[in-house]
């Protein structure tokens, strides 16, 4: 670690806290700051100063107030690998598991239930990379959590780790915002419907799609119908079968395979979905391919 | 009761709709899928999840909408043109759909343009030259797919074919469809030789050509069984969304023109001979044997005015983008027209007609310091109507045209219906039947059940219920703008290149 950047405090105490750092940098540092690749969790904050950095290979401008979250094995830095004059500080944690294509495992020290874990870890892959404008509460969570760790008051462990739930919630809620607010429903739909085609296999509900798009589960639901004709619900059947449709026309795979890899916890309720969709079983409709 | 049910597959949704056997909207359904870009020039789709919609389109149309009361007589097809679905001898897709909208035959429409028999590919075959029709995607999967790829192609069909060869097992094209494939002559309704041979392909690589009341299609039984249909309900192939669209909207004879602004737009007219342009701008398709529908297409329509939405709109309102656009509009209303001198080129996305530039884009001139964001708004509603006007101008150096039919969401919105009735100093109709593709189809079937004589006999159902009168003080002023606005989209080509050339990476 550079001598300019200091630790905040020990965290030995917290084993999924990797660093905790304020960066205060009074002059332009030449070849202190190149594109690195990131491990862990990293929430960054801007306090000083105008950073143009490259993250994951797209330029990006920085002002205060400006909150970058990585993920593991994402990339950031300077293309010059200058360090500009300014403040920052940041948090990496340590999720237990979240390796690509593996789902998002804080660990036990979080409140966060599995489910939500797991859609947090999807969105910040699929908006990545999280650049949040102008919004504060992220550095006063940080000024926070190093206080409580700091003074070791009563319970502080306690404190800490519910600090850092609520950091995460409070990004995640202002990325589903921040995403869709110059947007319209289509496009967001657009993207909901690239995550769900991205993890078929996962038992989506309605409360996370909704909570993809911004929005509670009642309005997500109302707009879905209104847009796409069909419920959430019916609308993921539909690419479901869609995929099982070529899988069982284009591959070798064995039914049960099948209905698993598109979502579908028993062959049996594969089969009658898609017989009730399509006219057919799966079966016949794999020999009707063959004729 | 008897009734017409139709189906139109377009570009973003399908919608099942059910006629009675007036013409009458009796009600409908749709479901929508999504377009996939996974590069930059690339538009595909999933012809699976589009069947899937399909059927749940009409499943619920049928079942749910209908239910026991009424027994359609015929079930019409429509779909969008210019889409291409490679499927092996099994009748399985061999990828995605390449749809309409896909550019990646940008090389090969260059190279068929420069090429001499060019010419006389588009004189036969009426589609123009472009990357959106399907002989250059042809030519493209054959110089960029290993030939071993190249030869498990059993045929290369539309997505209009894909749906109907699921539903019947057969594999036919109507006439309308294959006027917009760039390989069919819509003089000798034949498979064109010339164009077959700059594609690389045999005439067995295509379906079966039928006219477009081809009523011998057989539904198989699990379809009649899951719609709850009889074996008495006829099967109707149907026509192209476009020359449907034109029909739907009463206009079949020379003298009318229609106007769509939907998310892109189109001006077109119909008649008994095809407009022979030197210079290839406009489209010839066929709607029935000798019935040609020629006009021009523009990719600057509401995608346009939503693209200005998103970026300078400010509504409260979360995601709700209709709100946004009725404020902006209002806005609008309330500056004069020509928009204080402001003037908009809409070519956000390249243009088709009548410049057919793919690298023309937009462009915001004449600002002055007094200019206001109701101006830009109002600007930019102006500068997507004078697009459809120059291709209008266009076409009436070769048809009269007395009366404009208008449909679209945009298009039938009150300050776009009436700035298209200033520009073009004409009176503007809007019909009774909104969704005019779906009318059409609908026109068709009756036809074909005998309750209508002929087509013309069809199309004069179709009433118009809200009418625009032209401002002539508006229109005098308009055409100054118009002037200049032809003129930048020429002069400023060279530009454009340079432009484009700053934005590719």
């Amino acid at each position: 670690m550079s001598p300019f950047v200091q630790q905040l405090t020990s965290l030995a105490e917290f084993t999924h806290i990797k660093e905790l750092i304020r960066l205060k940098n009074p002059i332009v540092k030449l070849l202190e700051w190149p594109v690195r690749i990131q491990s862990g969790i990293k929430v960054l904050c801007v306090l000083e100063g105008k950073f143009e950095w490259i993250i994951e290979n797209k330029l990006h401008f920085l002002y205060p107030n400006d909150v970058v979250v990585l993920c593991p094995g994402q990339s950031l830095g300077s293309p010059s690998g200058t360090l500009e004059i300014g403040s920052l500080a940041w948090i990496t944690l340590q999720p237990e598991s979240f390796e690509l294509h593996k789902e998002l495992a804080l660990g036990k020290w979080s409140a966060i239930n599995d489910n939500d874990q797991k859609l947090l870890g999807r969105l910040l892959v699929s908006h990545s990379p999280v650049v949040l404008n102008n919004l504060k509460q992220p550095y006063e969570l940080l000024q926070r959590i190093e206080n409580e760790i700091k003074q070791t008051e009563f319970a502080y462990q306690v404190r800490v780790n519910q600090l850092i739930d609520e950091l995460i919630v409070t990004i995640v809620r202002q990325l589903s915002q921040q995403q869709n607010q110059r947007r319209d429903f289509p496009q967001a739909f657009a993207q909901l419907e690239q995550m769900l085609r991205d993890s078929l296999d996962h038992p989506w509900t309605v409360e996370e799609m909704a909570a993809v798009v911004g929005l509670g589960s009642t309005a997500f639901t109302e707009k879905v119908k209104a847009f796409s004709g069909f419920s959430p619900l019916n609308y993921l059947i539909n690419i479901r079968i869609a995929e099982a449709m070529k899988q069982l026309r284009q591959s070798q795979k064995s039914l049960t395979d099948i209905a698993l890899d598109t979502g579908f916890y028993s062959s049996q309720h594969f089969s009658t979905t898609f017989k009730k969709l399509t006219g057919y079983t799966p079966g016949q409709f794999r020999k009707r391919g063959q004729e | 009761m008897d009734c017409i049910v139709t189906l139109d597959i377009g570009t973003t949704k399908v919608k099942a709709s059910a006629f009675d056997m007036s013409a009458n909207l009796i009600g409908w359904r749709q479901g929508t899928y999504p377009t996939f870009h996974p590069q930059p020039d690339y538009s595909e789709q999933d012809s699976e999840q589009i069947f899937l919609t399909v059927l749940y389109a009409l499943k619920s149309l049928l079942n749910d909408e209908l239910g026991k009361k009424y027994h359609p007589s015929a079930l019409v097809f429509g779909a969008s043109m210019h889409s291409v679905l490679p499927i092996d001898k099994q009748g399985v897709p061999l990828r995605n759909a390449v749809i309409w909208a896909d550019n990646r035959g940008r090389n090969e429409a260059n190279a068929l343009k420069q090429a001499p028999e060019g010419k006389l590919i588009y004189e036969a075959t009426g589609t123009p030259l472009h990357p959106m029709s399907p002989l250059a995607k042809i030519c493209w999967f054959h110089n960029h797919t290993p030939p071993t790829w190249f030869e498990k192609v059993y045929k290369f069909i539309s997505i209009k074919e894909y749906v109907i060869y699921q539903l019947t097992g057969q594999l036919v094209i109507d006439h309308s469809i294959a006027s917009s494939t760039g390989l069919f002559n819509i003089h000798t309704l034949t498979w064109e030789k010339l164009a077959l041979d700059f594609a690389g392909i045999k005439p067995q690589q295509l379906s079966e050509l039928v006219p477009i009341d081809f009523g011998e299609l057989k539904l198989k039984k699990e379809y009649v069984r899951l719609f709850r249909l009889t074996s008495a309900t006829k099967v109707i192939v149907g026509a192209s969304d476009g020359c449907l669209a034109t029909l739907g909207a009463g206009v079949v004879t020379e003298g009318d023109a229609t106007i769509t602004i939907g998310s892109s737009g189109a001006m077109r007219v119909a008649g008994n001979q095809v407009i022979q342009d030197s210079q290839q701008r406009f489209f010839n398709y066929l709607l029935t044997k000798g019935k040609y529908i020629s006009g021009g297409p523009t990719n600057n329509g509401g995608v346009v005015f939503e693209w200005f939405v998103q970026q300078f709109g400010t509504s409260g309102i979360h995601l709700d983008m209709d709100y946004t656009i009725k404020q902006l509009l209002m806005e609008a209303e309330r500056v004069p027209a020509g928009a204080g001198g402001l003037l908009f080129l809409p070519y956000l996305l390249g243009e088709r007609a009548p410049l057919w530039n793919a690298n023309a884009r937009g462009a915001y001139i004449g600002a002055n310091i007094t200019h206001e964001r109701r101006h830009f708004i109002r600007a930019t509603v102006e500068g997507i109507v004078y697009e459809i006007y120059s291709i209008g101008k266009l076409l009436q150096q070769y048809r009269s045209i007395q009366n404009l039919y208008i449909n679209g969401a945009y298009a039938t919105l009150p300050l776009f219906a009436q700035v298209l009735s200033d520009v073009f100093g004409k009176t503007v109709y809007i019909n009774d039947k909104h969704d005019s593709a779906s009318a059409g189809a609908a026109l068709l079937g009756l036809t074909h059940l005998g309750i209508f004589k002929d087509l013309e006999d069809a199309a004069r159902t179709i009433r118009s219920v809200e009418t625009y009168q032209p401002n002539l003080t508006h229109h005098e002023r308009y055409g100054r703008f118009a002037e200049i606005f032809e003129r930048l989209s020429y002069k400023l080509s060279e530009d454009f290149d340079a432009l484009v050339a700053l934005q590719t990476p």
